[in-house]
């Protein structure tokens, strides 16, 4: 960078865009940077499988079955002749947004209910108190087998199971942080000046409280993704042909001493976008908190 | 204290009342019940077969009949007969709940054992090159899926050693060997994640601990760095320590399910998992009442430690 345009950068400081701000902070933090460069190419593959796989991810081929890695086959191919790699990458867009979007409706709801009970405090506080506290009284992972092994396995069923298990955790957040807010000065002038309870609730409130859920997003994403990933292990998830990370390892359980590539594959994608997006929260908490 | 227990036990009661209310309408909401199901897998029959069976099972009555009569067999320790297999569900449970409970326990003294060491470790020596491999060790650890890492064990022991587990589990009285070598793939995998928790949770609360006055005063009035180590950071985070013990179990109680069914364990996880299946109600409700009623008494424990170990801490004002 030149000496100029470093100046001007440091001069225009409170307007300077947020990609610029969050590559400035890359260069201080590697791991930031790493987990920035393994979400930005994990995005693209989700965005754009077609870029990156060339063969269909359901084409049968069974004369070509449970093939070992090679040049036509990177990933090798499964009992039916499929192409793992195909199918691994046009996976990656199934199994995260069946993740994200579930966590945008626990999110949606967790949040909206745990400033509702913040703010209103009392009764409501602890009617939505106890009803959490029935969610969480089940280890997540049993919840999520019971809801979409009772509901029977579908997409539908599992974002419904994923949503209501992570609901408790943003509505604790959001309570939290109503509470707080709603003790500020801010608040107390708002009601003086004669904001309605929701004005202030949704339009200040909410405001304050989106950055901790935000973050509690990022900071859940690996467990939710995991969680998803065993679900589907377990046949529970995403049900045959449709690609999925957890569907694919739950395919290759059976030959896992004669065909390790169709459970090593999937896998290791999981675990590198839980490690993206670990790094990429780690980071921002970091700079969150000064 | 007295007080204290007595609240903190009766809001225990009252969650594991409206757990147990949640438990029994889960597992009604499947679509198709177990006599559909039945009659499905023998061909059809007409409706008078069906309705014989529902009353048989007591599916005709009103669903607040069917949850009292469950809850009074349950107060009594009698969760009814599986449907199944017609043995009693409590017979049931308390065999499988027998080997996740060894399965869990030997998993938390694995995760305790390796976990608490590295986060001292990566704590004190924040900053450095050990702190950061422990640190990338943790974080690799909490991105792998616990099944897949029983996946890769299997594959690596097998390749590596060319040893496999015995495919049928024996209790730890029938035979000690074989158990042990059953269990040491589903420990193996469930304790590393559970040592990458702790071990992250550690570090946390010995980087937090450093930064505080006492530790400060202590270094500055000249006492050796061991004597502030052991005598006032250890005691200071070994509460924060202890209750996370109980997380760790709790989670390891949820991650059975997965690794049970890898494993063809049959504990607590496998069970439920088979008894959805097979819609046999009356072992869901029990196995799932199991976890649940565990997940509380571990829970509570933790707050009595808590209270014990140190006593400023009175959540009753």
């Amino acid at each position: 960078m030149t000496e100029q345009a470093s100046t001007s950068a440091r001069s225009a400081r409170p307007t300077q865009s947020p990609l610029r701000r969050i590559l400035r902070f890359a260069r201080k933090e590697p791991s930031f940077a790493l987990g920035l460069a393994l979400t930005a190419i994990i995005l693209l593959i989700a965005l754009f499988p077609s870029l990156f796989a060339r063969q269909s991810p359901t084409d049968i081929d069974t004369t070509a079955s449970l093939l070992a890695p090679s040049a036509e086959h990177w990933f090798g191919t499964d009992e039916l002749g499929r192409d793992v790699y195909s199918r691994v990458i046009h996976g990656t867009r199934v199994t995260l947004s069946i993740v994200a979007g579930s966590m945008v409706i626990a999110a949606f709801l967790g949040g909206i209910f745990g400033i509702i009970a913040g703010y209103v405090g009392r009764l409501t506080d602890m009617a939505f108190g106890r009803l959490i506290d029935v969610v969480l009284s089940f280890p997540p992972i049993i919840l999520g087998v019971v809801i979409s092994g009772v509901l029977g396995p579908s997409i539908q069923n599992l974002v419904l199971a994923l949503s209501i298990v992570y609901i408790p955790v943003f509505f604790r957040i959001a309570r939290a942080g109503a509470i707080s807010e709603a003790a500020r000065t801010y608040v107390e002038a708002a009601r003086s000046v004669g904001l309605t309870g929701p004005a202030i609730l949704f339009r200040h409130i909410l405001r304050n409280v989106m950055p901790l859920i935000m973050l509690q997003y990022m900071i859940l994403f690996p467990l939710v993704l995991q969680i998803q990933a065993a679900l589907g292990f377990l046949g529970l998830g995403v049900q045959p042909p449709t690609p999925d990370w957890g569907a694919i390892l739950e395919e290759g359980k059976d030959y896992i001493l004669f065909a390790p590539w169709l459970s090593l594959f999937p896998g290791l994608f999981i675990m590198v976008s839980a490690l993206a997006v670990t790094l990429l929260g780690r980071g921002i908490q970091k700079r969150m908190n000064g | 204290m007295g007080s204290y227990l007595a609240k903190r036990l009766v809001a225990s009661i009252v969650t594991a009342i409206l757990s147990s209310i949640a438990v029994f309408l889960i597992v009604r909401a499947v679509p198709g019940d177990v006599v559909a199901q039945m009659l499905g897998q023998s061909g059809g029959a007409g409706s008078q077969a069906e309705d014989a069976l529902r009353s048989f099972f007591g599916l005709d009555q009103p669903l607040y009949a069917q949850y009292l009569s469950w809850l009074g067999g349950v107060l009594q320790g009698d969760l009814g007969q599986s449907w199944v297999r017609g043995q009693p569900v409590t017979e049931i449970v308390l065999r499988a709940f027998t080997v996740t409970l060894q399965l869990g326990l030997m998993t938390l003294a694995f995760a305790t054992i390796i976990g608490v060491p590295l986060g001292l470790i990566a704590g004190i020596y924040e900053g450095r090159r050990i702190d950061t491999a422990i640190q990338a060790f943790n974080i690799l650890g909490l991105s792998a899926p616990v099944f897949w890492l029983g996946l890769i064990l299997l594959i690596a022991v097998s390749t590596l050693f060319s040893w496999s587990p015995p495919l049928i589990y024996r209790g730890p009285f029938v035979d000690l060997g074989d158990n042990l070598a059953v269990l040491l793939l589903p420990i193996l995998s469930l304790g590393i994640l559970q040592a990458a928790a702790y071990s992250q949770f550690t570090r946390q609360c010995v980087v937090g601990a450093f930064s505080e006055d006492y530790v400060r005063t202590a270094l500055a009035k000249g006492l050796p760095m061991r004597t502030v180590f052991a005598k006032h950071i250890l005691r200071n985070i070994l509460i924060s320590l202890v209750t996370f013990m109980g997380l760790i179990l709790i989670q390891i109680l949820g991650g059975v399910v997965v690794i049970e069914s890898l494993f063809a364990l049959p504990g607590l996880g496998r069970l439920l998992l088979t008894a959805i299946e097979t819609r046999d109600y009356p072992v869901v409700q029990g196995a799932l009442l199991m976890v649940v009623f565990s997940a509380l008494v571990v829970n509570l424990v933790i707050d009595m430690l808590y209270h014990i170990i140190d006593p400023r801490v009175r959540v009753d004002k």
